[in-house]
C-alpha cells in the first residue's frame, strides 16, 4: 500500500506541505481536495515519487518510495498528468502504446498492440485510434492518457499482492458534466477492479458522489479525513476554503452537495 | 586613381602583344626543383600550367608563359584577360582537389596561401608535380620568386630579365626613398565594418608595402591583420590612409569616414585617403616596385616625380 | 461508457497517413545507396565507378600507368574518404538533430540553432590557434584526435549549459532553451572572434573552412579520427530510443513510465556532443540537416524513435552526400562551400516547419 508518514516538503525555506499521514489502499476511489494552493499538486507528486519528502516518508508496502528505481516504480504506479502538451503529431495508438515503453519492451509486439486497443476500449476512445492526438478534444485527450497509464499498469507483470495504483491529477479539469462523469466512472471502476485509485478534484460535488474517500488539505496540511459524508461539513469546508460554505443533502440518497448559489445568498 | 588604371592598362595591353607573338614553347628536360617548402619536386613538362594565386600569375604572363596556363585561381585578376580566358578554379584558399586535378594539368605551380592545407596534401600525393612557391614580401623576395618560377616554366632568361628590371625598379625606390626627411604615418584599412576598422599590422603586405614607399606603418603595433579598437584608433593618428579599391570605385573611403575614432586624425582632416587596387598592392608580383612609388607619390607629392618605370 | 463519448465519429478530419517503419528504413537505405554509387561515380574529373576494378587492383599490385594512378588517387584517395566523411556526418549531425528535439521536446531545437555547433566549432578553433601553444601539453599526446575531442568537449560543454538553464525549474522551458541557445552561440561565436585575433594569418586561414563547412577536405586519416565517435554513437544512440520516446510526454511523465530520466539526459549529452563534435571538427559547420531531416522521418513515419533514429541517420547520410555532390559540380572545377547547398536545401523546409506548426511546436 502506498502511505504517506509525516511526510512534508520544503523548498526554498518554505513549505508546501507538512504532517502528512494518509493510505491509498487498493480498491479504493482516494480524492484529493482543498482550496488553490494548498499542496494537492505537490503531494501528488511525492505519492508519485516524483519529487522527494524534505522529511517524513512515502512507503509502499512498508519500502520507501526513494529506494525504488523509475523501472520498478513504473510497474506498480501510474500518472495521469493534468495536462501534456505534445510536441510531435503521435497518433492516438502512439500515446497510448507509450505506456508501454518500459514495463512491455521484452513482450511481444501483437500482445502490447492488442493490450493498447483493450485499454482504448476500456474509455471508449477505439474509434480513434488512428487519429492525431493533437487534433482531440481535451475531454479525448485527458482519456487517452488514462488509456495509456492502464495499459503501463497492464503491462506490468506485478504479484498478487501488489496492486496498482492509478494517480490522476485533475482528471475533470475543463471537461463538460458529461465527460467529467465518463471520466470518474472509469477511476472508479479501476478502483473496484483493484487498483489503488487516488484522483486530485476541485469540484467537491464530483467528489462526494464518486470518491470512496476524501483527503481535504488547506495550507500543506490534511485537515480532514473520511467518507463524503465526514468531510463535507459546513465548519470544516469553510475554514478550509475561507469562506462561509454550506452543504446539503440530496433528498434521496443524502449524498451531501454544495450549491455556489447559497455561498452568494450569504 | 586614374593614373594607375592608365599604367594598368598600358601595362596588360603589352603583355597582351607580347604574348600573342611569342611563339616558341621549349620542350624541356626533366628537372628537379626545391619548392618554398623545402620540398624536392620533379618537373617535366610544363605545357599545362595551373597557375594559383594572383602574384603566380602576373608573373608568368610577364614571362610571356600564358599561352602554357591552362587553369587560374580567382585571385589571378590581372592581367585582366586571364579569369576571361582560363578556366577558374575557384578561391585559392577553398580548393577542391578533384576539380583541380580535372582541369588536367601537367605541374600546378602555386603560392603559399593555397589551401585547404588537407586537399594539398591530397594534390601533392598526386602525379601531378606541385611546386610551391617561395613568399618574401622583400624586393630580393620578389625577384627570387620571378627566378624561382622562371626556373620552373625553364624561362630562366625571361626571368632574369625581369627580376633585374624589378630589382632596378627597387633600386630606385630606395633612392627616392632615401630622399624622404619626414616619413609620414600610414595606416592600412583593409575593411570597414559597422564603423569598425580591420587595419594591417606588422607582419602584413600592407605593413612591408608602407615601409617600401617610405612611410611609418601606424598600425604597426599589432601583429596580422585585425580589427581596431575605437580608441586606439584616436591614439594612431595616421598622416595617410591607405585602402583598397572595391568593385564599385569610391565606396571605400566613405566607408571610412563611418570610422569614428579615425574622423580626428590628419588623414582625414586633410583627405589623404589613397585607394590602390588591391592585387596591385598587395601582390608582391613584378608590378610591386611601381605600385610602391605610386603609394610613394601619393604620400609625398612634393618630394617624388612621375618617372617612366624602368620595366616598360 | 456512454455513446456520446465518441464524437466525429462519420469524419477522417486528422486521421494519420503514415508510411509504415520498414518502408521508411528500407527508403532511407536504397537512398543512401544511391548516394554513395553517385558519389564515387560523379565529379569534375569525369571518372565514373566503372574504373574501380583498376583502381582498386592498382592500389593492391602498385601501378606505373599514369591514367589509372589518376583513377586510384580520385576514385580512392579523394571520392571514397569524402562520401565516408559524407555519411558520417550526415548521419550524426541528423542523429544529433533528432536525440536534441527529443531531449528538449521541440521540432525546432537544433544543434546549429541553440548553440552547440558553435561551441564545439569555439573547442576547435582553440585546438587549432592554441594548439601549439599553452595548449600543446595537452593536445599534442591527442595527435589526429585533438580536434574531434575538443568539439566533443565544446559541443558537451554547450549542452550541460543548455540543460542546466532551460532545465532549472524541473522541466524544459523551451523560450529558455532558445535563448539561451542564442546566447551561447553569439559568445562562442565572440570567443571565436578573440581567438581570431590573437591566430596568426595562417591559422586565419583555417578557421574560415570552420564557417563555411565543407567535405573538401577528407582524407583517410580524418576518418580515421571520426571512427571510435562513429562507433561510440553507434552504440549510444539505441539506448536513447525507450528514453526519447518517454520525453516525448514531458520529463515527470517520462520517470512515471519509468525511464531513468538523468541517465537519458547523459547518455543524451553525450551522443549528442560526439556526434556534433567530431561532424564540426572534420567538415565545420553545416547547417539546417540536424533539423530537417529529422522533420521528415517524422512526417513521415511519425514521432517514434524507433524510427526517427535510425531512419534520420541513414536519410541524413544521403541528403549531405546528394549536397556535396551538388556543391562540387556546379560551379567545378571550383566547389561551392556545402553549408550554402544546405541552406538551400534546408531554408524551405525549415520555414515551412515553422509556419506549419509554430515556434512552440504543438499545434
Amino acid at each position: 500500500m502506498l502511505t504517506a508518514h509525516a511526510a512534508a516538503f520544503q523548498i526554498n525555506g518554505k513549505t508546501l506541505v507538512s504532517d502528512i499521514d494518509m493510505a491509498i489502499p487498493p480498491g479504493k476511489l482516494v480524492a484529493l481536495v482543498g482550496p488553490n494552493g494548498a499542496g494537492k499538486s505537490t503531494l501528488l507528486k511525492l505519492l508519485s515519487g516524483e519529487i522527494k519528502p524534505t522529511s517524513g516518508a512515502i512507503t509502499l508496502d512498508g519500502r520507501a518510495l526513494s529506494s525504488f528505481t523509475a523501472l520498478d516504480l513504473s510497474r506498480r504506479r501510474a500518472v495521469v498528468p493534468q495536462s501534456t502538451a505534445l510536441s510531435f503529431p503521435f497518433s492516438v495508438r502512439e500515446v497510448v502504446l507509450l505506456g508501454a515503453t518500459v514495463p512491455g519492451f521484452a513482450e511481444p509486439p501483437e500482445h502490447i498492440e492488442r493490450m493498447a486497443l483493450d485499454c482504448l476500449r476500456t474509455v471508449g476512445l477505439l474509434a480513434l485510434e488512428h487519429r492525431l492526438f493533437t487534433n482531440l478534444s481535451g475531454g479525448e485527450r485527458q482519456r487517452v492518457h488514462i488509456a495509456r497509464a492502464l495499459l503501463q499498469l497492464a503491462m506490468a507483470k506485478r504479484a498478487e499482492n501488489e496492486p496498482g495504483i492509478l494517480l490522476l491529477d485533475e482528471p475533470t479539469a475543463s471537461l463538460d458534466l458529461a465527460h467529467q462523469g465518463v471520466v470518474l466512472e472509469e477511476a472508479l471502476e479501476q478502483a473496484r477492479k483493484g487498483l489503488a485509485v487516488m484522483a486530485i478534484l476541485h469540484d467537491l460535488n464530483l467528489a462526494a458522489v464518486f470518491a470512496d474517500e476524501l483527503v481535504l488539505l488547506s495550507a500543506g496540511r490534511i485537515t480532514a479525513r473520511g467518507t463524503p459524508a465526514e468531510v463535507l461539513k459546513d465548519d470544516v469546508l469553510s475554514r478550509a476554503y475561507g469562506c462561509e460554505v454550506r452543504t446539503n443533502r440530496t433528498p434521496s440518497e443524502g449524498v451531501p452537495f454544495i450549491l455556489p448559489h447559497y455561498i452568494r445568498a450569504r | 586613381m586614374f593614373r594607375s588604371y592608365l599604367i594598368r592598362t598600358c601595362a596588360s595591353s603589352l603583355l597582351l602583344a607580347a604574348g600573342v607573338a611569342m611563339s616558341a614553347t621549349s620542350t624541356l628536360a626533366e628537372q628537379l626543383i626545391v619548392d618554398g617548402s623545402g620540398r624536392d619536386v620533379k618537373v617535366t613538362d610544363t605545357s599545362r600550367i595551373l597557375s594559383v594565386g594572383g602574384d603566380v600569375t602576373e608573373i608568368l604572363y610577364a614571362l610571356r608563359a600564358d599561352d602554357k596556363i591552362i587553369a587560374i585561381d580567382s585571385t589571378s585578376q590581372f592581367p585582366g584577360d586571364a579569369l576571361q580566358k582560363k578556366t577558374d578554379v575557384g578561391y585559392l584558399r577553398a580548393l577542391s582537389a578533384e576539380g583541380v586535378l580535372s582541369t588536367n594539368p601537367s605541374v600546378i605551380i602555386a603560392s603559399s596561401d593555397a589551401g585547404p592545407p588537407p586537399v594539398i596534401e591530397v594534390l601533392k600525393s598526386s602525379s601531378v608535380p606541385y611546386v610551391m612557391v617561395p613568399d618574401d614580401k622583400t624586393p630580393e623576395g620578389v625577384a627570387n620568386k620571378i627566378r624561382f618560377i622562371a626556373k620552373v616554366v625553364g624561362l630562366e632568361a625571361a626571368g632574369e630579365a625581369l627580376a633585374k628590371d624589378v630589382e632596378r625598379d627597387f633600386a630606385l625606390l630606395a633612392e627616392q626613398r632615401a630622399k624622404i626627411t619626414k616619413p609620414k604615418r600610414a595606416l592600412f584599412v583593409l575593411s570597414v565594418q559597422s564603423g569598425k576598422a580591420t587595419i594591417g599590422g606588422a607582419g602584413t603586405g600592407a605593413d612591408a608595402m608602407i615601409q617600401l614607399a617610405g612611410a611609418v606603418n601606424a598600425g604597426a603595433s599589432v601583429p596580422g591583420y585585425k580589427p581596431m579598437t575605437d580608441e586606439s584608433g584616436v591614439e594612431l593618428a595616421p598622416d595617410a590612409i591607405l585602402t583598397m579599391q572595391h568593385g564599385g570605385g569610391g565606396m571605400h573611403s566613405d566607408r571610412i569616414k563611418t570610422v569614428p575614432s579615425l574622423a580626428g586624425s590628419p588623414a582625414m582632416k586633410n583627405g589623404e585617403i589613397i585607394e590602390m587596387n588591391g592585387l596591385y598592392l598587395l601582390g608582391f608580383g613584378p608590378r610591386c616596385a611601381r605600385a610602391a612609388r605610386e603609394l610613394m607619390a601619393a604620400l609625398y607629392p612634393e618630394l617624388v616625380q612621375k618617372k617612366a618605370s624602368a620595366a616598360e | 461508457m456512454t455513446s456520446e463519448a465518441i464524437p466525429l465519429s462519420g469524419s477522417r478530419a486528422g486521421k494519420t497517413h503514415r508510411m509504415s517503419a520498414a518502408q521508411v528504413i528500407i527508403g532511407s537505405a536504397v537512398l543512401l545507396a544511391v548516394a554513395i554509387v553517385a558519389s564515387l561515380s560523379l565529379g569534375p574529373t569525369g571518372i565514373t565507378l566503372s574504373s574501380l576494378p583498376r583502381a582498386l587492383s592498382a592500389a593492391i599490385s602498385g601501378t606505373t600507368d599514369a591514367t589509372i594512378a589518376r583513377e586510384q588517387l580520385v576514385l580512392l584517395d579523394i571520392r571514397l574518404p569524402r562520401t565516408l566523411l559524407g555519411i558520417f556526418v550526415g548521419a550524426s549531425l541528423a542523429i544529433a538533430g533528432a536525440i536534441m528535439q527529443g531531449l528538449f521536446r521541440n521540432p525546432l531545437a537544433d544543434p546549429g540553432l541553440v548553440g552547440v555547433s558553435s561551441g564545439a566549432a569555439l573547442f576547435a578553433v582553440a585546438t587549432i590557434v592554441l594548439g601549439n601553444g599553452i595548449a600543446a601539453p595537452i593536445l599534442a599526446p591527442l595527435g589526429i584526435y585533438a580536434l574531434p575531442v575538443a568539439a566533443f568537449f565544446g559541443g558537451m560543454v554547450t549542452t550541460l549549459i543548455l540543460v542546466t538553464i532551460a532545465g532549472r525549474h524541473g522541466q524544459l522551458m523551451i523560450g529558455t532553451l532558445l535563448l539561451a541557445g542564442i546566447a551561447l552561440g553569439a559568445l562562442s561565436g565572440a570567443l571565436t572572434g578573440l581567438l581570431a585575433y590573437a591566430s596568426d594569418d595562417r591559422q586565419l586561414r583555417d578557421l574560415t573552412f570552420w564557417s563555411m563547412g565543407s567535405l573538401g577536405g577528407a582524407n583517410w586519416p580524418k576518418i580515421l579520427a571520426v571512427l571510435p565517435f562513429g562507433i561510440l554513437i553507434a552504440l549510444l544512440t539505441p539506448l536513447l530510443i525507450r528514453g526519447l520516446n518517454g520525453f516525448l510526454l514531458g520529463e515527470a511523465e517520462a520517470f512515471h513510465l519509468g525511464i531513468n530520466v538523468e541517465r537519458t539526459k547523459r547518455i543524451a549529452i553525450v551522443a549528442t556532443a560526439a556526434s556534433v563534435g567530431a561532424a564540426v571538427a572534420m567538415a565545420g559547420v553545416i547547417g539546417f540537416i540536424g533539423i530537417v531531416v529529422p522533420h521528415i522521418i517524422r512526417l513521415l513515419a511519425g514521432p517514434d524513435h524507433r524510427v526517427v533514429l535510425p531512419g534520420s541517420a541513414l536519410f541524413g547520410a544521403a541528403l549531405l552526400l546528394f549536397a556535396d555532390i551538388i556543391a562540387r559540380l556546379i560551379v567545378r572545377p571550383a566547389e561551392l562551400p556545402i553549408g550554402i547547398v544546405m541552406a538551400a536545401i534546408g531554408t524551405p523546409v525549415f520555414l515551412h516547419l515553422v509556419m506549419k506548426r509554430g515556434i512552440g511546436g504543438s499545434e
